[in-house]
């Protein structure tokens, strides 16, 4: 690739794009930016209540519960005087009196004013003076990781003991502050130092620093505390993905109408290589995204660490296109591919982001950083790392097997996608060793859907998360192994036989297994400390001799690779057969490994 | 010079060329005829670098045509006019001038040029609005923006009204002169014939026949004589007052000549008339069918 000729395509590809949207269009498209750009320091800047005026209470100006009402937003102060009927009144209040009426809203209506009455007297006992009499009790939440042992809160109760919900009640060294500190842990883990306020909790506490919240403590009346949720960060950082749906679809017109009636042929007879044209027609997209991130990132407080994380977002959405691009027969299959890549890319980046503050599975999006980021919170460079690095190599390895097919026997005739696919995973297998290479490169694809599977499995119980999540981990592995060998086999670039299939195997099983060392990553951000982490990343770590650790994997993945490759050289159904026995093998070890070691 | 050897094409089971072997030297113009589905654009998209051989060489100036140095030295047009058509004529020629590393003003010089002397007066309107015609001839503009050595037109006037054709084999014909190495294909074989230096008939992926078109015909071609006679010789029809037969071989004049003057008559005028190339593609395409 030649950045001199690849700036000229990119620069091209914007004025042609420009050129090709009408005045209306333009219009209409700016239009709608000023409103998106109007509307999201507007949002900021209003705590939206969409139950404001919900409930109609009938009350005198004179009653006690009448500045109770007026402060609730839910509640609507109405003329005691109206029928209790729906429609004019959902609840009357004669002096202490509450007349509720036998409906449904009119029961609801009864519960909004009774938190509404605890909400204001909470709030008249804070100005007590005497802060013990007015709260007996008071809560100190510490929020730990999920997978810890002392997983719950630390009770710090006056009388000394934890709650019963099976919390060390110890007060760790890092622990509750300020109110308690004298528990013994009784009906926690029993504590090494039971000494109180010093001692260590009852197990081991995972090094997770993701989110705002953990390690960190909320104290205050039980009916203050509420559960951690960076909703305005997340909505915030979702703000992010919403632009990256429309350039999308713009740069995969881009892409499929260069195949529409042969208008990029041109193009591969000149001087530009390949990766040229892909790279050129790609940068301007891109640096859109990137223009469109910043934009966001400045609106709603973001920095460059928010931008830095959601690039390799952008980048990984286009790969996807572009593949999809090349594969997609027609617009109409295009735009249904598009919308599965959004989806699914959306839903990778945004669901493990939910957890931002509470779990570590949230450390797989770089939607996280974006969150901690907003949130001022620290991002040390494993954990960066560890967010962008498989999307980043993920779509560095999707738009070199869309390169792969970027050419004329490719792009201009109408052959089934499946065949397509083969094509690409073929195309770039030039010698025994690429297919060592590209089983290797495959490595973030694994990553990525391995942690993807683990976040949305994790929230099972563990006894049936991690033998499905076991299961899928060998399939993912397997056909990674198998599928180009298979490809290779098809397209006449290997000899079919079983010596080839067998050769064939053990490199890419060798492939695997070196690039599989990527997995270290994980550490990085205390992944494996979570059971089903270690379920998915390293069943064979725990407790293994250093031999063992080496060997079994290099056994494993060349045995399996070997089967499926053996599959592979002979036909489809026989490739499919030994992936499927292969998979089995991989699963029989992990659970074995597994279920030895646990 | 081009050079191609045991070149070969198979897309899945479908043998597209099936080993084809030809050199064209520096400032020919070859031609290469044949039927639909001869093989002629796979074989064109081959030394054009567009697509892979299945097996056998090809060397355009002593490179491989996938080396962007040959690149830049290549002129091709498809067989259709893929243009980006939100583009205007200037902006389209422009964009591969660019590519091709043109500074400006040649770029400009060179565009100006060609779009002149293709008679296209229409420049700033998007190409999308254009005729068939048209568009083949920015197309036929842009595979000269890099002034290139080589040229290979893939039915350059096919599907033309027949002045935008005539516009296109005179042109063909005037790169001709200015010594660029030119390999086209053609269904229309009077544009074959009016430019070529050497043909090669293919069919059904091979080239049975291959040459100047003097050889050709030689080879592969009649010649008939037309012979008239005062008197009526066995075979011969009556046509206005004197009698006439068409014969093959000089033999069967002489045998005329001898019977005429048997019955005191003699032969008044023999004309002779050699195959068109028409003729003779439809001889070595039969005879490669029945082959």
């Amino acid at each position: 690739m030649r950045a001199g000729q690849t700036l000229r395509i990119a620069r091209w590809e914007t004025l042609r794009s420009v050129g090709s949207v009408d005045r209306r269009t333009t219009i209409a498209l700016v239009a709608v930016l000023v409103f998106v750009a109007g509307l999201v320091p507007v949002l900021l800047t209003t705590t939206p209540t969409p139950g404001a005026g919900l409930y109609r209470v009938g009350v005198d100006a004179s009653s006690p519960y009448a500045a109770v009402i007026q402060e609730d937003p839910e509640l609507q102060a109405v003329d005691p005087d109206l029928p209790l009927e729906p429609g004019s009144m959902d609840v009357r209040v004669v002096g202490t009196a509450v007349y509720v009426p036998d409906t449904e809203k009119g029961r609801a209506a009864a519960g909004a004013l009774r938190e509404a009455i605890i909400t204001h007297n909470d709030a008249v006992m804070t100005q007590e003076d005497d802060q013990a009499a007015a709260f007996p009790v008071s809560v100190t939440l510490r929020y730990l990781p999920q997978a810890a042992p002392d997983i719950a809160g630390v009770g710090t109760g006056t009388d000394g003991t934890g709650p019963d919900t099976g919390a060390a009640g110890d007060g760790s060294d890092t622990g509750a502050a300020g109110t308690g500190g004298d528990g013994d842990g009784e009906s926690g883990q029993p504590s090494a130092e039971p000494d109180g306020g010093t001692g260590a909790a009852g197990g081991p506490i995972p090094s997770a620093p993701i989110g705002g919240i953990l390690g960190t403590t909320q104290t205050g009346t039980p009916s203050a505390i509420a559960p951690p949720f960076p909703l305005r960060s997340l909505l915030l950082a979702f703000l992010f993905l919403l632009p990256f749906n429309v350039v999308i679809q713009a740069y995969g017109s881009s892409v499929i109408a260069e195949r529409i009636n042969r208008r990029g042929e041109p193009l591969l007879v000149s001087p530009a290589t390949r990766a040229d044209i892909v790279i050129g027609k790609a940068l301007p997209y891109f640096l859109g995204s990137i223009a469109i991130t910043t934009v966001i990132a400045i609106g709603i407080g973001g920095g460059l660490l928010s931008i830095a994380a959601v690039a390799p977002i952008a980048a990984l959405f286009m790969a996807a296109t572009f593949v999809a691009g090349m594969l997609a027969r027609s617009y109409k299959e295009l735009t249904f591919v598009t919308v599965t890549i959004s989806v699914t890319l959306t839903g990778y980046a945004f669901i493990p982001a939910v957890f931002a503050e509470v779990h570590p599975i949230a450390a797989i999006s770089p939607l996280t950083l974006v969150v901690n980021d907003l949130q001022s919170v620290a991002v040390s460079p494993g954990e960066f790392v560890f967010a962008t690095l498989p999307v980043t190599l993920a779509a560095a390895v999707l738009f070199s097997l869309g390169i792969g097919i970027y050419r004329e026997e490719d792009m201009f005739t109408q052959r089934p996608l499946p065949q397509k696919a083969i094509d690409a995973l073929a195309a770039p297998l030039r010698s025994r060793l690429h297919v060592g290479l590209w089983t290797a490169l495959f490595i973030p694809f694994v990553l990525v859907l391995e942690l993807f599977a683990v976040a949305t499995l994790y929230i099972l119980p563990v006894s049936l998360s991690i033998p499905v999540l076991l299961g899928v981990v060998a399939l993912i592995e397997e056909v990674a192994k198998s599928v180009h060998v298979f490809a290779g086999f098809n397209r006449a670039r290997f000899p079919r036989t079983v010596r080839t299939g067998l050769v064939l195997g053990v490199i890419s099983g060798v492939g695997f297994f070196l690039a599989e060392k990527l997995l270290v990553i994980t550490q990085l951000v205390g992944l494996p400390d979570l059971e089903i982490g270690q379920a998915a990343f390293a069943p064979e770590v725990l407790g293994v001799t250093p031999a063992v650790l080496l060997l079994a994997p290099l056994v494993l993945h060349t045995t399996t690779a070997a089967i499926s490759a053996v599959g592979a050289q002979r036909s489809r159904i026989a490739y499919v057969m030994a992936l499927g026995v292969a998979s089995l093998v991989h699963l029989a070890y992990n659970l074995a490994v597994v279920m030895t070691l646990a | 010079m081009i050079v191609v050897e045991g070149l070969r094409k198979r897309y899945g089971d479908v043998a597209a060329v099936r080993g084809v072997d030809f050199e064209i030297e520096s400032g020919e113009v070859f031609g290469l005829v044949g039927p639909n589905g001869a093989g002629k654009t796979s074989t064109l998209k081959m030394l054009a670098g567009l697509v892979e051989p299945s097996d056998g060489s090809v060397q355009v100036n002593g490179l491989d045509p996938g080396d962007p140095e040959m690149r830049k030295r290549l002129g091709f047009l498809p067989e259709e006019s893929p243009l980006y058509e939100e583009m205007t004529p200037r902006s389209y020629l422009e964009f591969f001038a660019d590519l091709y590393d043109v500074p400006d003003a040649v770029a400009d010089e060179r565009i100006g040029s060609a779009l002149d002397r293709l008679d296209l007066e229409v420049r700033d309107r998007p190409v999308g609005d254009f005729s068939k015609g048209m568009k083949r001839k920015v197309a036929i503009a842009r595979s000269l923006v890099n002034d290139p050595d080589v040229l290979i037109y893939d039915e350059p006037a096919s599907g033309l009204d027949p002045l935008t054709t005539n516009t296109v084999v005179e042109f063909t014909r005037e790169l001709a002169t200015r010594d660029k190495t030119i390999l086209f294909s053609a269904h229309d074989l009077y544009h074959v014939e009016s430019v070529c230096d050497r043909v090669a008939i293919m069919h059904e992926g091979q080239i049975p026949a291959l040459g100047t078109l003097e050889e050709i015909r030689e080879e592969h071609g009649d010649l008939e004589y037309r012979v008239y006679a005062d008197v009526k010789v066995d075979g011969m029809v009556q046509e206005g007052d004197r009698f006439v037969t068409v014969v093959e071989s000089m033999a069967e004049v002489e045998s005329i000549r001898e019977r005429a003057a048997a019955q005191d008559g003699s032969v008044i005028d023999i004309r002779t008339r050699e195959s068109s190339l028409e003729d003779v593609f439809l001889e070595v395409t039969d005879q490669a069918a029945r082959a």
